[in-house]
């Protein structure tokens, strides 16, 4: 079970390689500031070297690379275990950039985005509007070549670190919902803004609130229309997202081994039930292995998805949940002990991950939400006449 | 590239749906299924000439079309969506499949060509009296008797069993399994057929009372070269499940638009929207893993792998499969409500058939067990 791909897909393949092999950077450091400077470095990089934004246009420095070679990329830059971007939802800024942003937008912004010189972070949801996202109320204000932004933003990662934002914010009325949006990019270090740490269920602080109060952000800062932000704010390019796929499944395919090795140090790999849900995981694990495959060749024949792309989410983010409950139940009396205890098994990683993993079906759209898509949009189901309808 | 169907593939599998759906709707399925045989011969007929189904894995030198087990596997899904009754299974994918890993070339010589094109209905005969798959349960016994062999003991749930003109027996000598033809007209054979769960595919209970046998497995113990053509049966066998489970889904999604309850269509509640997304999660994961197992047959057939994969496959896809059909057909009438649990709907032939293949050579979770030991789990 394998893709197979042409000599020129090879040659580009060596050529990664090539400059992987000479440029990736070392073991990152222990503490976050030197891994932050670490992930900056990278990124820079690779935009020097041409090794930057794979599905983006060549005029604004990405690379334009055919689906196959995103393929490719994603597969060795895994391989080569280097880091990922800083910058949070540069998927989703980038695109919309590219596809709606004025020439002036994208020559201030794309270069030090893909750089890292600049680092974004996502504000889109609000305390009051979670899955209904078009409820949401931080206000701007027009006055003269400014909007006036006030609001409360969450759930946004790493915002304590953003120097931008993307963000969605209220122009036209509340009654107006998705029809009274707009898309701007708000200067993270201006007067007004106040970035607090969210602690999560997990203890950690992943994520952070954003509060505007009476932040001035330029007109020339709105993305496409005024009102009009909504339709752009889903933007993508190509499909990066799949590219990355196959990744996906090696990742939950090596912690399937770890789970396996678990199971055994503890003595439950030979019970039966126990090896009967192993087993069950472990196929589960192949299963969207090959549904990779299969979105990865659809979209190679037919340049479209098809279903198994769009029920990846849920069949993955489903998986790691029971995998992670499952794993923890294995640890048996130690699965009492809190991550940080001394005594925690494997330094409490499965315990971690079962807390972690509940934000899986809730975060960017929850599973809920993707299930009324993939029935509606994929299966052709009729809309909820009570849900207020969307552009 | 791998994992997607050629143009040539996709057309097979229209001409296919166009086909069953014209041949063998279900008010034709319901006719046939209830009849002692429990197929149309003129179907079979039809099968075989205008579309020579029945001979497209066999190698050309022996009467077929040589095609790949990938193909097959579009032709299974086909007809586990239609439901066709035909001893298609029994005589394509179990005797055929086992008689190209483990048989002689006279053996093959011999059958194929009946097999390919449509005249002779072939079985493999496994399971014995206490219901479970594994080889190691077997307890026939095959004796030599000069150039011959001479057939004891009692074979049921065999697929087709009731008509087969050969059937295909593992039975145990001084050297391990061996697999032993026996043409349907010996004497002392006794076929009883089985009144069944899934009325679609007909199973009996074949005694054998010193019966005259050709073992057609070369010297020496059978039982790896035979697990290679169960293995693709079995990859078969899911192809046929993901094929059911998809034609479920479509009646559901079909109904739940339609159907209005409380002045709206059923499937504009989100109750209902969520079992369907859950039931196409499972439809196209079962899809994934019965592609799977098709290629890694193909890849065996081919001599591309050996064997070892296409066990690990066809574990994993008949595990998977066959929960996943059992899943979407039982939520199939639940969508449907009251009409789904009539003798008139055709929702119940799919639950039938769901449960029954998934039973049949071996649960999923006798085959969760084998894949847990083939990956050293």
């Amino acid at each position: 079970m394998h893709l197979t791909w042409t000599a020129e897909d090879e040659e580009f393949r060596a050529e990664l390689r090539a400059f992987l092999a000479e440029h990736a950077p070392g073991k990152p450091p222990k503490d976050a500031a030197g891994r932050l400077a670490r992930e900056k470095a990278w990124a820079a990089t690779k935009f020097d070297h041409g090794w930057a934004g794979p599905s983006w246009p060549k005029a604004v420095g990405g690379m334009e690379l055919s689906f196959s070679r995103q393929v490719i990329y994603q597969e060795e830059m895994t391989a080569a275990r280097v880091p990922s971007h800083p910058g949070v939802g540069i998927n989703m800024v980038g695109p919309t950039l590219i596809t709606h942003g004025t020439p002036a937008q994208r020559e201030r912004y794309i270069r030090p985005m893909l750089r890292a010189e600049e680092l974004w972070a996502q504000a889109f949801s609000e305390p009051e509007a979670g899955s209904d996202l078009p409820s949401l109320r931080t206000t701007a204000r027009r006055d003269g070549d400014f909007y006036v932004v006030n609001g409360q933003k969450v759930w946004n990662s790493r915002a304590e670190l953003a120097d931008m934002f993307f963000a969605l914010v209220r122009t036209g009325t509340q009654e107006s919902r998705d029809k009274g949006i707009s898309y701007l990019l708000i200067d993270a270090h201006a007067p007004g803004v106040t970035v607090r740490p969210l602690r999560d269920m997990t203890g950690a602080e992943h994520f952070a609130e954003i509060f505007f109060d009476d932040v001035l952000v330029p007109v020339g800062n709105r993305v496409g229309e005024e009102n009009g932000g909504w339709r752009i704010a889903r933007t993508t390019l190509g499909h990066e997202r799949a590219a990355d796929a196959l990744n996906q499944a090696a990742f939950y395919e090596r912690i399937v081994g770890e789970l396996i090795a678990l199971a055994r140090e503890r003595g439950a790999a030979a019970d039966p039930v126990q090896r009967d849900q192993l087993a069950d995981f472990a196929i589960r694990a192949r299963i969207m292995q090959v549904n990779a495959i299969r979105t990865i060749s659809t979209i190679m024949t037919s340049d479209e998805p098809g279903p198994t792309s769009s029920i990846s989410r849920l069949y993955n983010s489903t998986f790691e949940q029971q995998l992670h409950v499952f794993a923890t139940d294995l640890l048996g009396g130690y699965g009492v002990l809190a991550p940080q205890d001394p005594n925690a098994v494997q330094r409490g990683r499965w315990t971690w991950g079962m807390l972690g993993t509940r934000a899986s079906t809730i975060g960017a759209g929850t599973a809920e939400i993707q299930r009324n898509t993939i029935a509606e949009q994929v299966l052709g189901l009729p809309r909820d006449p009570a849900m207020p309808s969307r552009q | 590239m791998d994992f997607a169907f050629t143009p040539e593939q996709e057309e097979l599998r229209s001409s296919l749906r166009r086909f069953f759906a014209g041949k063998s709707p279900t008010s034709e399925v319901r006719r046939v299924s209830e009849t002692a045989d429990g197929y149309d011969p003129l179907l079979w007929k039809q099968m075989a000439e205008q579309l020579e189904l029945q001979g497209l894995v066999i190698p050309e030198e022996y009467g077929g079309s040589g095609f790949t087990a990938v193909e097959l596997s579009v032709v299974f899904e086909e007809m586990g969506r239609a439901l066709v009754c035909a001893p298609y299974f029994s005589s394509v994918a179990l005797a055929a499949q086992v008689l190209l890993a483990v048989g002689d070339d006279e053996a093959k010589a011999r059958w194929l060509p009946g097999i390919a094109d449509g005249s002779l209905i072939a079985t493999v005969a496994v399971t014995e009296d206490d219901g479970a798959w594994g080889l190691e349960h077997v307890l026939a016994s095959a004796v030599p008797a000069g150039d011959s062999w001479v057939l004891d003991g009692a074979k049921t749930f065999v697929v087709d069993g009731h008509l087969a003109g050969l059937l295909l027996v593992v039975a145990r000598n001084d050297q391990g399994l061996g697999v032993f033809a026996v043409e349907g007209d010996q004497p002392g054979l006794t076929r009883t057929p089985l009144s069944v769960l899934d009325f679609t595919r007909k199973l009996a209970r074949v005694e054998f009372n010193a019966v005259p046998a050709r073992r057609i497995s070369p010297d020496g113990d059978a039982t790896a070269a035979l697990s290679r053509g169960l293995d693709a049966a079995l990859a078969a066998l899911a192809a046929e499940q993901a094929g059911g489970a998809a034609r479920c889904l479509e009646m559901a999604v079909d109904y739940a638009k339609t159907r209005v309850q409380f002045g709206r269509p059923i499937g504009s509640f989100q109750a209902i929207k969520h079992k369907c997304a859950d039931m196409l999660v499972a439809v196209e994961s079962a899809k994934s893993a019965a592609y799977y197992a098709a290629w890694s047959a193909a890849d065996a057939a081919g001599g591309v792998a050996d064997g070892g994969e296409l066990a690990v496959a066809a574990a994993l896809a008949k595990a998977y499969c066959s929960d996943a059909y059992f899943q979407v057909a039982a939520e199939n009438i639940q969508i449907h409500g009251g009409i789904g649990y009539t003798w008139e709907h055709d929702a119940h032939l799919y639950f039938r058939r769901a449960k029954s293949s998934q039973l049949l050579f071996g649960g999923p979770q006798r085959h969760r067990s084998r894949f847990a030991e083939l990956v050293g789990i």
